[in-house]
């Protein structure tokens, strides 16, 4: 039984067209690791390298947002995330996967958030999902002059790079789990 | 303070690392040079000594700067890091130091050639120069 169970998830993750699947603790370690079986997996398809490029950078950049911003922190009772040397000390956790369906790439992350920053992100990623990419262009331009904001430790750069990256719209959603968390997923094609 | 007297003294020579480029900053003769792949740890705490090392350099009279940036990838913390580099060079640049920056990609590499002109669409006082290179190492 085992194995066939095991085999059935096997083919459950290859009906949803996923080569890499990651689900735990999120570190810098952890980041490096998966990014090098994913660079070797593109190679290894013979991908072009501008579009491994953009593939790994929108890898990069959502799973350091995990690092950095994901509010399910194990061990530290009920800190926020984003706090002041966040991913320092804290041990964050999440899903990231990559996969490839129609010949194009996607990155999905989802983790669970604090409730009270959901609003705030909401309204950046619809703000970003609305503008051209000559317009992402130009937002960015002006971010990379900016100072970071208080306690966003560059997400918003971040978060302008994937969208850059993306060939359609980045998509998003949030399901309020309680009060206090709320689940939050992205899938970014590329 | 020492820290930074002695980076003016010494200067930096950091081999490159799986994710953190190879850094060389020579003082004397005005040089800085990056290359390799740049997504560290930490990107605040590893470029932290470069910022410092270079705004002390600048506040001193000497010669002028020659910056050659030659990345695989970079994330947009290290963008960030670069862009602080840049606008330090850039306040130089505007107070009559002679600054270029040459940034380095390969001619196929779409990625960093449109991350060169992102840098280069608000430096003025640099000579911010595009270098479609032959295959660089890595």
């Amino acid at each position: 039984m085992l194995a066939r169970e095991l085999f059935e998830f096997r083919s459950q993750i290859q009906a949803h067209k996923l080569m890499l699947v990651y689900s735990g603790i999120m570190s810098e370690g952890i980041l490096f690791s998966l990014g090098e079986a994913l660079r070797r997996k593109l190679e290894q398809d013979d991908t072009d390298r501008n579009l491994t490029k953009r593939v790994f950078s929108v890898f990069v950049e959502q799973v350091q947002n995990i690092i950095r911003y994901s509010g399910d922190a194990e061990g530290s009772a009920g800190t926020a995330a984003g706090d002041a040397g966040a991913g320092a000390g804290a041990l964050r956790s999440g899903i990231v996967t990559v996969g490839k369906d129609g010949g194009r790439f996607f990155v999905i992350c989802a983790n669970m958030i604090d409730s009270a920053k959901a609003p705030r992100l909401r309204s950046r990623l619809e703000e970003l999902a609305a503008l051209s990419p000559e317009e992402l262009k130009v937002l960015y331009r002006r971010k990379l002059k900016e100072e970071p904001e208080a306690e966003s430790q560059g997400a918003t750069l971040g978060l302008i790079e994937i969208a850059r990256r993306a060939s359609s719209p980045i998509e998003f959603d949030f399901f309020e789990v309680d009060a206090q968390t709320t689940f939050y997923g992205i899938r970014v094609f590329i | 303070m020492t820290a930074v007297s002695s980076v003016l003294f010494s200067g930096i020579d950091l081999p490159a690392t799986d994710r953190s480029p190879a850094v060389r900053f020579d003082p004397a003769a005005g040089a800085l040079a990056l290359s390799g792949e740049s997504y560290p740890e930490d990107a605040a705490a590893f470029f932290g000594p470069i910022l410092h090392g270079l705004r002390a350099f600048l506040q001193m009279e000497g010669p002028s700067v020659t910056v050659d940036i030659a990345l695989i990838y970079f994330n947009s913390s290290s963008a960030k890091a670069l862009m602080n580099i840049f606008q330090m060079l850039e306040e130089a640049a505007a107070n009559g130091r002679s600054v270029t920056v040459n940034w380095h990609f390969a001619p196929d590499d779409e990625t960093m050639e449109e991350f060169g002109e992102d840098f280069a669409s608000d430096l003025d006082a640099i000579d911010f120069v595009m270098c479609a290179d032959e295959e660089p190492s890595g």
